[in-house]
């Protein structure tokens, strides 16, 4: 390694910059070590540390409640990818070709915005009312299913990052592509499909990876729209907090983060081979 | 649209161009808005000015008045209000002082071909679930931990470590939750402003410090701006993270509005809660940013060259 060279030439500046990132870096990890560490706990108690083994793994799968949690995250997480990308990269592509000025670009602009900027807990007492008058005073049943009611929601709070990500994907590029499909007798769905679809794409799945996130990650807000048989993840995981957190609460998170990685993992070797580079792509989720 | 259509355009001619057109297109998107976000949000409005009419009943709109505002403004929640605009407030600073540096030697400092892998290993903890994070956390600082043992073996504590549920636990978890939201937009900003500017800067003589602050950082500041607001905002309304590091003496505003909503079943006074909490993060989003013009229009005012006859 080089890094000899390197540091002979740093100044003290450089060096202290560097002890910083490394710090920083040690802070965002430590708490994930902690819990990777503790999945290996075979106590009773997760912060109690009683053993080395893999007994809350076992007791982890086999336990149904757990198991169907996750399985209600995911499908929701799902869900919500799939509804917030649909609806997002509309939104975002039609924002990109609005007139400048047009009233409803503006006012989409301005009521995403607002989606972004609402505290999570006022998102969640507003849908709880909600929920109740549409799905059950007005008889629209499928909002009555607890999936449903956690899709909704959360692709409601996930919408306006796909939307943003993908207007500013395309702000970037002119509309003489399309021009031109159009003047070779380019139909205007083959315009939208072969010509503007590709060129969003990078920020199209970079949204969807971002919904996905933000789906299973959802606390406050499914702890509102959460109906009996369709607990998330990790609104199972804070009642448990309340009452006694034990350490198969660890051991599925540590399957969870490692399934996340591979995923991302993939996800980035894709985009890879495709021609992009992480700088780019996590600039692009990033706005 | 009789007289005043664009003739000439041969594009909105066809129906199918409309179907198409941008307008037509974030229909969906507009519909899903209006549906799931601004009529379910005018409803809390409207309930805030409702009342509770029995215990067996959440809510009534019968008649209309301001108040449950006053209501809601009791002694124990004005006082959570404001340690909850403390620990945002001070939750904001700490991210933003921690991630300045850190996003600094992130776009500038790394060489090109590890900052992918940094940039990659920065969004790692943002893809693990918040609440599992808050929970190492909880490991950590608890008293017969052991951080609190080792620290108490090497002689550096005198007796069990004393931070979990309290106030001090609670900001720890907030600054680390939200510390990557605060890296990526100033690591984007910064790595947008461009070496060849700095490069000019040192050429033209400035030290390090001085394009630091003058070219640098006002480069960077788009990127300051939105990590406050994207860590500032879901900080305000949080209270998962103080229920589990700060236990009963760390609740914040988020907490009380749920107890309305959850257990008082009192949504009248919970709505109007939420719009107080709502009101005061617009109010201060707006002293900031006034704080930061006036901050912007007297630097640009002191560092300006007045021109006299056409010489500096």
């Amino acid at each position: 390694m080089p890094s000899k060279n390197t540091f002979a030439r740093r100044t003290p500046t450089d060096i202290a910059l560097h002890v910083w990132g490394i710090l920083v870096f040690v802070y965002l990890f430590v708490p994930i070590a902690v819990i990777i560490a503790y999945s290996f706990n075979n106590g009773k108690v997760l912060a109690n540390f009683r053993g080395f083994g893999l007994h809350a793994y076992i007791s982890g799968i086999n336990n149904d409640i757990i198991v169907s949690s996750i399985v209600t995250s995911l499908q929701a997480a799902v869900g919500t990818a799939i509804v917030s990308t649909i609806f997002g990269t509309l939104g975002g592509v039609a924002l990109a070709r609005a007139r400048r000025g047009a009233w409803w670009a503006l006012g989409l602009t301005a009521i995403l915005g607002l989606t972004l900027v609402t505290p999570e807990i006022v998102d969640g007492i507003s849908f709880l009312p909600w929920f109740v008058t549409v799905g059950v005073d007005w008889g629209i049943t499928p909002l009555n299913n607890g999936l449903v009611r956690l899709i909704i929601s959360h692709a409601m709070f996930s919408m306006a990052i796909v939307t943003f990500i993908v207007r500013a994907r395309l702000a970037g590029m002119d509309t003489q592509l399309e021009d031109a499909a159009a003047d070779l007798g380019a139909t205007p769905w083959n315009r939208f499909k072969d010509i503007t679809l590709p060129i969003a794409a990078p920020g199209i799945l970079a949204g969807a990876l971002m919904s996905f996130t933000v789906s299973l990650d959802n606390t406050i807000l499914s702890s509102f729209v959460q109906q009996p048989g369709y607990t998330p993840w990790p609104v199972y995981i804070f009642s448990a907090v309340r009452v006694a957190l034990r350490p198969e609460v660890a051991a599925m998170s540590t399957v969870m983060f490692v399934l996340t990685l591979a995923a991302l993992g993939f996800v980035g070797f894709v985009l890879r081979k495709a021609g992009g580079n992480a700088t780019e792509i996590i600039k692009t989720m990033a706005g | 649209m009789s007289t005043q259509t664009r003739p000439k355009q041969p594009r909105s001619k066809r129906p199918a161009t409309k179907f198409f057109g941008p307008a037509a297109m974030s229909f969906p998107t507009w519909a899903y808005a209006l549906f799931f976000f601004i009529i379910p949000l005018a409803l809390i409005v409207f309930y805030s000015f409702g009342y509770k009419p029995d215990q067996f009943t959440a809510i009534a709109t019968d008649h209309l008045s301001f108040d449950r505002y006053p209501e809601a403004m009791s002694a124990s929640f004005v006082s959570t209000f404001f340690a909850t605009l403390r620990i945002s407030l001070l939750g904001t600073l700490l991210c933003l002082l921690i991630a300045l540096p850190f996003a600094y030697w992130l776009a500038i400092k790394v060489a090109p071909a590890r900052r992918s892998l940094a940039l990659a290993l920065v969004m790692v903890p943002f893809w693990t679930n918040f609440l599992v994070r808050t929970l190492g956390w909880q490991i950590m600082l608890s008293p017969d931990g052991f951080l609190s043992n080792w620290m108490q073996s090497l002689g550096l504590l005198d007796g069990p470590l004393d931070i979990l549920y309290t106030r001090t636990a609670v900001q720890i978890g907030v600054v680390y939750n939200y510390l990557p939201l605060m890296i990526l937009p100033l690591f984007v900003a910064i790595d947008a402003s461009g070496k060849k500017l700095r490069e000019a800067s040192y050429d033209l003589g400035a030290g390090k410090v001085k394009t630091f602050l003058r070219v640098t950082l006002p480069m960077a500041m788009p990127g300051v701006v939105s990590g406050c607001l994207l860590v500032f905002i879901p900080l305000n309304g949080d209270y998962v993270t103080a229920t589990v590091l700060g236990g009963a003496s760390g609740s914040m505003v988020g907490q009380l509005i749920a107890n309305q909503f959850n257990t008082a079943q009192n949504w009248a006074v919970g709505a109007a809660m939420a719009m107080i909490l709502i009101i005061s993060t617009l109010v201060v989003v707006g002293v900031g940013f006034a704080l930061l013009k006036l901050g912007q229009t007297i630097t640009a005012r002191l560092n300006s060259v007045p021109l006299h006859d056409g010489r500096a």
